[in-house]
């Protein structure tokens, strides 16, 4: 079963400027379970393709499917909905938000599900746990390194158990060992909890111990590691 | 909480660790906590003035009036009696007569038309019959109390000499003060030289009564009504201030409205504020759409700040307020000349349905102006967001 399928995807960002042409007619499809590197060069569009597979972009044309379903056929209701349930989002920058604790930002999926105050901080906290920060869930956002900032944004996007994790450059902005850790958790949590996993990286060792590798050009996009990908 | 509730909460709360936006706040909220203030205390000012001429009203005047529908005097002064017995509440009915004259001092020196009318209450057995007249009377006659004057009705008797006005010498027994409502009895004189002058020899122009609850004047009025054959008007002591009233409840709404533009003012500023927050929080909005968050979800937390921004902008304005207002009349901080209003201080009176009114009226509006930028919080792009935001 496909996690992720796309055809035909072309996106132009519109501003002040002359329109800049992202990519066109871009196809990706990746097979429930595996674990894909996307890489490229700067400016190539591998960020704008995990915000239009997590639907909070919508491409100019061409169609998304996750998970069987199709986003573009959704409302925006139904597909926040569904983003809430079914992908979840680390970036490079974590995010995380000033104002609330680690703890905090971890319940926040849980939170805008409704899942009430108590017992979405028991959760975040079990997550915290798990991603070696027990002991930090009342510290601010501020107060982490920036290895445990991304770690409580990996956990912030396992909050809801989903099924396909989009990771754009999650070890872009950390040392070579706290990039190696968070890496090696990403690759233990996506076994435990068998999701389907999408990292974008410009690290050429990482991408080696990804099941699959995409390399995203002006062209399109191609697949390595011996797994044929329509381009 | 819900989640929408707690991200505008703890937003509000961090804003004054952020400069710039906790001074727009804090404008915020003390822009309409000063408009909230200034809206109840000019209108407990207003209800405190308001209050002592109804009071006047209740205390001075007939409660219940019942006069003839065409003519000058009552057809059955009997039956119009037995119909305002029959109301509950009545204290005591008495004829009312009344009309025009010419007020001179026993000389003619000074004259001025003047309007009389039977005192209220029955004078006491063996009382002097005299006149109570107004201080502007007293004034402009050059008389006071003791001194005698001469009231000449319009009315005429015939004498061996033809036609002459007929005309009364009385001393004048009290120079009192007019009330706010005293505009057209100057003069007020026994029920025996109301008729001479009148000329009304027996039963009267009306009948009027008072009750021990004005308040109940209106229901005591349909049961009078419904007791009396046709050719009666009954009114209630509110029917025939009514032109009053209107112009009090008038200027009160006008004052309202004047004195709200400050809240919308201030409501511009938490349109200021909330739009420095959407800004502030762009890359949150984002991050918020990638956790799941609705665009609807998104507009409410806005919405919700404002919400929080009003309630305390209001509350500190009704605080603030009330405790102006009750400070005011209690220890008289407004002295007023009482020779000439009547009264020692400016009086404050603070009505919960007009503290209410004020209360929902800033509330809303502090509301409504967040609607447009949580709208455009919705609307935003949100992979745009986090792309903008690196």
């Amino acid at each position: 079963m496909l996690a992720v399928k796309a055809e035909d995807l072309s996106k132009t960002y519109t501003g002040e400027a002359a329109p800049v042409r992202v990519f066109s007619n871009l196809s990706f499809e990746l097979p429930a379970g595996e674990f894909a590197a996307v890489m490229g060069p700067s400016g190539v569009g591998k960020s704008t393709l995990l915000h239009l597979l997590g639907g909070i972009d919508r491409s100019d044309s061409g169609r998304v499917e996750i998970l069987g379903r199709s986003l573009d056929q959704m409302t925006p209701k139904d597909r926040a909905r569904f983003r809430n349930e079914s992908i979840g989002f680390v970036f490079q920058f974590h995010h995380l938000l000033p104002e609330f604790t680690a703890a905090e930002n971890v319940a926040f999926p849980d939170r805008i599900a409704g899942v009430g105050a108590r017992e979405a901080l028991q959760r975040a906290g079990t997550l915290l746990e798990r991603v070696g920060l027990g002991d930090r869930r009342d510290h601010g956002a501020r107060a982490l390194s920036g290895g445990e900032q991304q770690r409580v944004a990996i956990a912030r996007a396992l909050a809801r158990s989903p099924k396909l994790l989009l990771a754009d450059e999650p070890t872009g902005n950390l040392d070579a060992a706290s990039a190696a850790s968070v890496f090696d958790l990403l690759r233990e949590l996506h076994a435990e909890r068998e999701m389907t996993t999408v990292l974008v990286t410009h690290n050429p060792d990482l991408a080696n111990r990804c099941d699959k590798i995409f390399t995203m050009t002006r062209e399109g996009i191609a697949a390595g590691k011996g797994l044929s990908e329509r381009g | 909480m819900r989640f929408e509730t707690f991200v505008a909460l703890r937003y509000l709360a961090a804003s004054r660790r952020r400069a710039h936006v906790a001074l727009i706040a804090t404008i915020s909220v003390a822009g309409l906590a000063i408009g909230v203030a200034a809206l109840v205390v000019s209108l407990a000012l207003l209800s405190g003035f308001q209050d002592r001429i109804r009071r006047q009203m209740m205390e001075r005047g007939a409660h219940l009036r019942v006069s003839p529908e065409r003519g000058a005097a009552l057809p059955d002064p009997e039956a119009a009696r037995r119909a305002l017995a029959r109301a509950p509440g009545v204290q005591g009915i008495e004829a009312s007569i009344e009309g025009r004259a010419w007020a001179s001092d026993v000389d003619g020196t000074t004259t001025l038309p003047v309007r009389f009318r039977n005192w209220d209450e029955p004078a006491p057995p063996g009382a002097m019959d005299g006149a109570r007249i107004s201080t502007g009377v007293a004034a402009r006659l050059h008389v006071a109390a003791g001194d005698l004057m001469r009231l000449s009705s319009t009315r005429t008797r015939l004498s061996p000499i033809g036609p002459v006005p007929i005309s009364v010498v009385l001393p004048v027994l009290q120079s009192r003060r007019a009330g706010m409502l005293d505009k057209s009895a100057e003069v007020e004189v026994s029920v025996d030289t109301a008729r001479t002058l009148s000329g009304v020899g027996s039963g009267a122009l009306a009948l009027e009564a008072r009750l021990a609850d004005p308040r109940t004047a209106e229901s005591a009025a349909r049961i009078v009504r419904a007791a009396l054959p046709p050719g009666y008007r009954v009114e209630t002591w509110r029917d025939r201030n009514a032109p009053l009233a209107f112009a009090l409840r008038l200027e009160k709404v006008v004052i309202f409205v004047t004195v709200a533009l400050v809240v919308v003012v201030a409501a511009l500023n938490v349109v200021s504020n909330i739009a420095l927050t959407v800004v502030d929080k762009k890359r949150d909005l984002g991050v918020f759409t990638s956790m799941g968050a609705a665009p609807s979800s998104l507009q409410r937390v806005y919405l919700t700040l404002g919400a929080a921004i009003g309630l305390i902008g209001t509350t500190a304005g009704l605080v603030l307020g009330i405790g102006l207002s009750i400070a005011a009349d209690r220890f008289e901080l407004v002295p007023l000349p009482s020779d000439v209003y009547l009264m020692t201080h400016v009086p404050f009176a603070v009505h919960p349905g007009e503290v209410a009114a004020v209360a929902v009226f800033a509330f809303a509006t502090a509301l409504l102006a967040a609607v447009l930028p949580a709208r455009a919080a919705a609307r935003l792009a949100p992979g745009e967001a986090i792309r903008l935001s690196r």
